[in-house]
């Protein structure tokens, strides 16, 4: 009983300084609003100001740094855009630069093309290797064709360092196009002959892409590192077009006592980009 | 001792946040009171007898940087703590619905008796327009989730007492 008195009079406590309470500050605040308290109320706002600077410090400082954030992250947006764009810039120069270099490369190669003024007076045209098979990687097509005055059994000729070096022969002739037969492949065969011996045999090609002299004389005084030209004797080259040099004499060979050498190519047909396909060959010829 | 040194922690940080976005929301005209909504979250989660005194000194303290009716904001505040010590039964200020009304009208009321008192008192019209105002109010309202979430961590042993 005494317990359930003394609960009671808690709770009666309580719910009466919760009735108090708000009375008491809702008069006070009117009292406030109403007395002239402008003077006190003035030296209190002063030590106030002081008390409270640093807190108004903070809450500036805090403004100040969200204006600088939002800044910041505009910055970095705009930087991402520039990165974007200067990614792209960079990529399109960056094949810019390899399309110059190509550009070069093919300038060196025909200004040394047009040093030679059309090789020992022969007359052709310059065709630009464009496509070569992966199947037939021993022939190339160039985009000359018999529209331009290209013809079958045509000799294919590059220049290296100004001199002409014979690449192959045109097989096949399109109205546009045609295509060339590289001496490295075993089909390809012609006269030539070395100097300064003078011996005379027959070059074919080789799949190693080590060319072959046959038909040697027994009695050959062929010696490493002399000049393989074109022969005469040529049925479809013009004499004196260098092929290649002497790499290897092979006295005697399988199945044959007729020496065979072995020639090294004058130029690596897969860096040839531009060929000199000759035309009127037969005019040529005759000269 | 331990909550009344919360309470005057928690009251630091409510004077720097409130005047960081007068600061920052005053550039566009609109109003944040962030007094109030920490006075009323306080008035929820703490009993009366640290409530009242804490809505009341609040008030008081905008009134000292006031410049017109001292004791306006100190009567107008005690009034809402009235107000959501008198909601506290009916309302659950664990849900954001809630939160978000309660705070959304009590703004409301505070705004257009602080108006009223003003004018009796002295005669002077506060009013800046009605889109300013319902944009304070709004953006008051929006605030104080995050408020009652911060106050909940604050306060979570009293809460869990009460």
């Amino acid at each position: 009983m005494q317990r359930k008195n003394k609960r009671k009079t808690h709770i009666s406590q309580g719910s009466r300084r919760r009735k108090i309470l708000p009375v008491v500050f809702l008069l006070f605040a009117l009292l406030l609003m109403i007395l002239p308290l402008e003077s006190p109320v003035a030296s209190i706002k002063a030590l106030l100001s002081y008390v409270f600077i640093p807190q108004i410090r903070a809450a500036h400082a805090t403004v100040e740094y969200a204006s600088e954030v939002n800044q910041t992250v505009h910055t970095l947006l705009n930087v991402h855009q520039e990165n974007e764009r200067l990614k792209e810039e960079m990529e399109q120069l960056r094949l810019e630069n390899a399309q110059a270099q190509e550009i070069f490369a093919e300038n060196k190669r025909l200004i040394s093309a047009l040093d030679l003024k059309a090789p020992k007076g022969w007359t052709g045209l310059w065709a630009k290797t464009a496509y070569r098979e992966p199947t037939q990687w021993n022939s190339v097509i160039i985009d000359k064709g018999s529209a331009d005055g290209v013809q079958e059994r045509a000799a294919a000729i590059a220049l290296k360092e100004g001199v002409p070096v014979l690449m192959g022969v045109v097989i096949e002739c399109a109205e546009n196009t045609a295509k060339v037969l590289l001496l490295q492949d075993e089909d390809f065969s012609a006269a030539v002959y070395a100097a300064p011996s003078k011996e005379e045999g027959l070059l074919v090609g080789s799949s190693n892409g080590i060319l072959k002299m046959q038909y040697l004389p027994v009695l050959s005084n062929l010696q490493k590192g002399e000049k393989i030209y074109t022969s005469a004797a040529s049925s479809i080259f013009p004499a004196g077009i260098l092929v290649g040099e002497v790499e290897k004499v092979e006295k005697e060979s399988e199945g044959s006592t007729a020496p065979i050498a072995q020639i090294v190519p004058a130029a690596n047909a897969s860096l040839v980009r531009e060929l000199f396909i000759l035309t009127n060959q037969e005019k040529q010829e005759k000269k | 001792m331990t909550t009344v040194l919360k309470l005057f922690l928690s009251f630091i940080f409510a004077t720097i946040c409130h005047w960081a976005c007068m600061a920052f929301f005053g550039e566009v005209g609109i109003t944040v009171n962030v007094m109030l909504i920490f006075s009323m979250v306080v008035c929820a989660y703490l009993k009366p007898e640290f409530g009242y005194p804490t809505v009341f000194l609040s008030g008081l303290f905008l009134d000292f940087f006031g410049v017109k009716l001292f004791g306006c904001n100190a009567f107008v505040f005690t009034l809402c703590a009235c107000a959501v010590y008198g909601l506290e039964k009916r309302l659950d200020f664990d849900g954001v619905i809630p939160q978000i009304i309660s705070i959304f009208f009590l703004t409301l009321g505070a705004g257009l008796l602080n108006l009223l008192l003003l004018k009796v008192f002295t005669g002077f019209s506060a009013w800046s327009g009605f889109w300013p105002f319902a944009a304070g109010i709004t953006l008051n309202a929006v605030l104080t989730p995050f408020v009652f979430k911060i106050l909940r961590r604050v306060f979570a042993l009293e809460i869990k007492i009460s």
